[in-house]
């Protein structure tokens, strides 16, 4: 500290203030009209973690990476796969073998092509490495990948997968066989530096909690102009969506990543220069009764807790309009190709629940409004505002029908560990992608399933479960598909509330030609999106 | 001989803070509840994998066998790997450490500033109207709920007026002077927040040492021997006024350097107090623990230059 | 906080607790000063309406059909974003705001008294105390709170809990310095002398020497509590069962109103300001109106 301080400092200091205020907003002035045209800008609430694609599970990690590492497959807006880098694909006829075609024209960013070794490679890293979600699915039936050709890749199946080959098309992004390390250490990978990509995209600078810049690849064979039509796609990391929004009406954004908030939504649609898009989700939320706590392995107890939520005041309030009903089936009417319209809907009607239980012969000896022993824990996370919010319709609505909820909001980690340990009367959550049924209903209703959160052991879905997934065309595996969903609908296994329509939000003063495409985990940010995104004229 | 006496004692202080700081927080983080295996762990994983993996991030050894091994690392200057990122921690950190420095420091260097002036103003006439004002408008000021009074600048001055950048702490490709410029007109508004929220501590403390000192026998003296009234104030009065107001800083860094979550997260502000948020998140131990330790040194560090400073300005230690 | 509660402490003025008419004193001094008294009644307002929540209005809860609509006869503080009584959470907010202020405060000072005595009275554990609240000092706070409220998962008692355990040292750290000056002086060596026991030197002589700054801690340290209350609960570690200002605000942020209803921002941002402005410069009057110097001038 400077010891003698002379009188003038505080007008000296005052003055500095404004002159470098002055000059802030001169430079912000200058900044705003030199801004480049082709440069995209897009926000996100959560930071990137792991820039290895086969690693990141993140959505902001899937969103950066998409745009580097191509998927094999497409997915149409009902959750259908449909060919992209793979061009056709099926089954032997025993169903032991799995092939599929690759286009011709794909490059890697560094020059070297992209090849049927580079699918080989990755998945045999995925599998032998057990890497994410991927792993989980395919890992059961594969054996050995061989690159027959350039462009084409057969697998050796260890039993008939009707789901490996679309499952690992949409799941598994293609890593370069050159530019990454051999398999054993792929998935300790930081993939940090020195890019190479396939995709409309490669990285190029990483300022970790603040910005992720991505320059257009020379060839891309997917944009209309064999090339992405901006120059530079850079992500930014907003952690509060309030912050976020107001930088997007502010011309600091373009484009928001995430689904926004309905209260949100509905004061930008307000705004002139902003455009919403709405897309549906590939999932649902729901709710899981733990049929390992009594009573609820009674029928009646779960049909009367079905018949015990508001659903309707669910979706108008809690969700603002912004869901639709899935006429309580686990297969969405987003993916029309599966979906059952013949499934019952269960509807709000606290007296149906009322007599259900009396018939079972609960009572309310005690007085106190609710029947005995039908007392229940409801596990959410108390970050994911949605569930948080219809938590609490849910205890209303159940109190209604003389049933007792208590609320069990927690942090995520300790959400998750307690779900694991399927330590819940009833598990409230939601799931982002449910595109394959099959795939899906093995890992939420067989026994011992990952997430199988109601402790479901039901031998009838196992045998169903199994003809599903032998099926090796969709048109096989329907029949069983949707016997499996009515049987989960009959027995209250689970209880769809809604899938969501989600909002998206851009600057369309600025930008048109965005390619939505379902779920927000591709909405406007797929590759193909940024690929032909291009600067109003 | 006295100073280095006095400078050796705080340096052993200091490193006593450093490995207190670094002891409680490695036992906290891994009393976290939740499994950071749930994190990485994929549903085909089989228990040989998982536990191969386990083994991997050391997680199967006890505690008091882990904090050992990482007191060994840290001695070697390594914080580890993160079990998300597959990076060095060092790497994770380094990218927000000098944004988390720049925004605090800057902050305190705008309070002193601001503060010295406003806290002699108010001490001068005190129980004045201008006395009472600067003490309301600073309460007012360390009273403001952050995300609330930071949503509102974005708001006006952001969106309005267009005034100021809304998120991150520098637009990308700018070199030379339009980086600095750029990094100062990012800085303004969360730095801004930072100095409303303590200014009122450095201003009333000064003003109350102020008045202590003006009525001290030396002022008066001053005053008989014909100073004017702003010597008195300036020269006299002020130097001894300033001791406890460095003493503050140092109580202060603590406080200042993780208090900034909150503002780090409204402006999006690449900071480390945003990191640690994240961290607790994603129960990503190595990097919660990095980031305390390096937060931890910056205060250690910060409170020693501020005793030094303490120490050369205050004779009696020099003497004493 | 320091600043404050240190500003005008002179230990000459307090060396004789049983005289009342010092109090007395500060007492028509303090009334003397508007801001002090008129933030004194802003304080003791929030407090009646706490207390009377449930004769003002409805417990929070369920929902309404009318969604962040803004300010209006049926709902003056306007709705929030399950259509809910904004004026109503602020209401039952302010109950466990404020329980968590004096709570996590009375606890602190508890600690922190503690402490200070004690390290003020025994010459032997001086160093190692001191040491302790000087090192927990300059650790980085709000990261560890969140950190503590995170392993002990959300409710009033863990924040109450977290907010103590480091509220504490600044107030050992204040008490010890006030302590250290009275048992240095001649009275209580000679109760020492006398032969009174340790544990009554300490409440007879000392606690009454302290008490002054003591009382300005407890206020500081509650509105402290109360703006850590609100920054946990706007990260999510707040309690999901119960009402608080901090709550609200966190609700607001995670619905993505904050923008856009201001009124589910202000009302309780509002209640914070004013009750934690008004604690301070009641502190700050309660300071100025002991302090001769000041009462003078």
């Amino acid at each position: 500290m400077p010891r003698p301080i002379s009188a003038a400092w505080t007008p000296r200091a005052l003055a500095c203030m404004f002159f470098a205020l002055a000059v802030f907003a001169l430079f912000n002035a200058m900044h705003a009209n030199a801004q480049e045209p082709t440069r995209l800008v897009v926000g996100t609430t959560a930071d990137v973690v792991n820039l290895n694609p086969l690693v990141g599970n993140s959505r902001s990690d899937t969103w950066v990476t998409n745009l580097m590492y191509p998927r094999l497959m497409q997915m149409s807006a009902s959750g259908q796969k449909e060919p992209y880098v793979a061009t056709d694909w099926g089954y032997s006829d025993d169903g032991l073998t799995a092939w599929m075609e690759l286009r011709d024209d794909m490059m890697w960013s560094d020059g070297e092509p992209f090849t049927a070794d580079d699918v080989a490679f990755t998945i045999t890293a995925v599998t032998e490495e057990a890497i994410g979600i991927t792993a989980g699915l395919v890992g059961g039936s594969f054996e050995r990948a061989r690159a027959v050709s350039p462009t084409r890749v057969e697998f050796d199946l260890t039993q008939r997968d009707g789901q490996f080959l679309t499952n690992m098309g949409f799941w598994m992004p293609i890593v370069p066989e050159h530019a990454f390390p051999e398999v054993g250490q792929v998935s300790e990978f930081a993939n940090d530096s020195d890019w190479v990509a396939a995709g409309p995209f490669v990285m190029t600078s990483v300022e970790r909690g603040q910005r992720y810049v991505l320059e257009a690849v020379e060839t891309y064979p997917f944009a209309p102009g064999g090339r992405a039509a901006v120059d530079e796609v850079v992500f930014r990391v907003f952690p509060d969506v309030n912050a976020q929004a107001l930088a997007l009406r502010a011309g600091d954004l373009d484009l928001i990543a995430n689904a926004i908030p309905p209260a949100i939504a509905r004061a930008l649609s307000a705004d002139p220069s902003i455009t919403l898009v709405e897309i549906p989700a590939l999932g649902w939320a729901h709710m899981q009764y733990n049929l390992e706590r009594p009573p609820l392995d009674d029928l009646a107890v779960r049909q009367a807790l079905a018949h015990a939520v508001d659903y309707e005041a669910i979706r108008r309030i809690a969700l603002q309009g912004q869901a639709g009903s899935t006429l309580s089936s686990v297969i969405s009417p987003v993916l029309s190709f599966w979906h059952d319209d013949t499934i019952e809907e269960y509807t709000y009607d606290p007296e149906r629940a009322r007599a259900l239980l009396e018939e079972a012969g609960y009572t309310d000896a005690d007085g106190d409004g609710f029947y005995d022993g039908i007392a229940f824990g409801l596990l959410y996370d108390q970050a994911a505002a949605e569930i948080a919010n219809w938590a609490q319709i849910v205890r209303d609505s159940s109190a209604e029908a003389g049933i007792e909820i208590e609320l069990t909001g927690l942090e995520r980690n300790t959400y998750l560990a307690r779900a694991r340990d399927r330590d819940h009367d009833i598990y409230a959550g939601s799931w982002s992608i449910m595109e394959e049924p099959a795939a899906y209903l093995d890992l939420a209703f067989r026994d011992g399933g990952f997430i199988n959160y109601g402790n479901v052991s039901d031998p009838e879905i196992e045998r169903l479960l199994g003809e599903a997934q032998a099926a090796t065309s969709p048109e096989e595996a329907l029949g069983p598909v949707q016997a499996i969903a009515r049987r989960i609908n009959e027995q209250v296994y689970d209880n769809v509330l809604y899938y969501q329509e989600f909002q998206f939000a851009y600057n369309s003063d600025r930008w048109e030609g965005f390619v939505p495409q379902p779920s927000d985990l591709l909405s406007l940010v797929n590759p193909l999106s940024l690929a032909s995104v291009h600067p109003v004229d | 001989m006295r100073l280095l006496n006095y400078a050796s004692r705080r340096l052993l202080r200091g490193f006593a803070t450093f490995l207190f700081a670094v002891t409680i927080t490695f036992f906290l983080v891994r009393l976290l509840p939740g499994d950071p295996m749930l994190a990485i762990a994929a549903p085909g994983m089989t228990e040989e994998l998982l536990a191969r993996q386990i083994a991997d991030l050391g997680l199967d050894r006890s505690l008091i066998v882990q904090y050992v091994a990482y007191l060994r690392e840290l001695g070697q200057g390594n914080l580890g790997i993160s079990f998300l990122r597959g990076q060095p921690v060092s790497e994770v950190l380094m990218a927000r450490l000098p944004w988390t420095l720049l925004l605090t420091g800057s902050a305190l260097l705008v309070t002193i500033v601001l503060g010295v002036p406003l806290g002699v103003l108010a001490a001068v006439k005190a129980r004045g109207a201008v006395d009472r004002l600067v003490q309301v408008v600073g309460v007012i000021g360390q009273s403001l709920f952050v995300p609330s009074i930071g949503i509102f600048l974005l708001y006006t001055l952001g969106l309005w007026l267009g005034l100021f950048p809304i998120g991150s702490a520098v637009d990308p490709d700018t070199h030379g002077a339009a980086r600095v410029l750029s990094i100062l007109h990012h800085l303004a508004l969360p730095c801004l927040t930072l100095v409303m929220a303590q200014l009122a501590s450095y201003v009333l403390t000064l003003r109350a040492t102020l008045i202590e000192s003006l009525g001290e026998e030396y002022c008066d003296l001053a005053r008989v021997k014909g100073a004017s009234e702003s010597r008195v104030v300036w020269q006299h009065a002020l130097r001894n006024a300033l001791l406890p107001t460095t003493t503050l800083v140092g109580l202060q860094i603590g406080f200042l350097v993780g208090g900034a979550v909150l503002t780090e997260t409204i402006y999006a502000y690449p900071g480390v107090g945003r990191a640690i948020f994240e961290a607790v998140g994603q129960l990503d131990y190595p990097v919660l623990q990095g980031a305390f330790v390096l937060l931890a040194a910056t205060v250690v560090l910060a409170n020693l230059l501020t005793d030094l400073l303490y120490g050369l300005l205050d004779p009696r230690v020099r003497t004493a | 906080m320091t600043d404050v509660i240190q500003s005008g402490i002179d230990a000459r003025e307090i060396q004789a607790p049983a005289d009342p008419s010092p109090r007395r004193r500060t007492w028509r001094a303090f009334r003397q000063n508007p801001l002090g008294m008129g933030s004194l009644a802003v304080i003791a307002f929030l407090a009646v309406l706490s207390a009377a929540a449930p004769l003002i209005a409805d417990f929070p809860s369920g929902y309404g059909e009318e969604i962040l609509v803004g300010p209006s006869a049926a709902h003056w503080f306007g709705t929030d974003e399950l259509g809910r009584d904004i004026f109503a959470e602020v209401i039952w907010g302010g109950r466990i705001s404020m329980i968590i202020g004096f709570a996590a405060s009375f606890l602190a000072i508890l600690i922190g008294v503690t402490v200070g005595i004690t390290a003020s009275y025994a010459p032997r554990l001086d160093p190692p105390l001191s040491m302790l609240v000087d090192v927990s000092l300059a650790l980085p706070v709000l990261p560890l709170m969140i950190l503590v409220a995170a392993l002990v998962g959300p409710s009033v008692e863990t924040l109450v809990l977290v907010i103590a355990l480091f509220s504490w040292p600044e107030v050992a750290r204040i008490v010890r310095s006030q302590a250290l000056s009275v048992t240095r002086l001649p009275y209580v060596d000679a109760a020492r002398t006398i032969g009174g026991s340790h544990l009554w030197i300490m409440t007879r002589h000392l606690l009454p020497a302290v008490a002054p700054v003591i009382v300005v801690a407890v206020v500081l340290t509650a509105s402290r509590a109360v703006l850590s209350e609100a920054g946990l609960s706007f990260l999510g570690l707040g309690d999901p069962d119960s009402w608080s200002w901090g709550k609200i605000l966190y609700n607001a942020q995670r619905s993505g109103a904050l923008t856009i209803a201001w009124w589910a921002t202000l009302f309780p941002s509002l209640a914070i300001l004013l009750l934690v402005v008004s604690a301070t410069l009641v502190s700050i009057a309660y300071n100025d109106a002991r302090n001769p110097k000041t009462r003078e001038a």
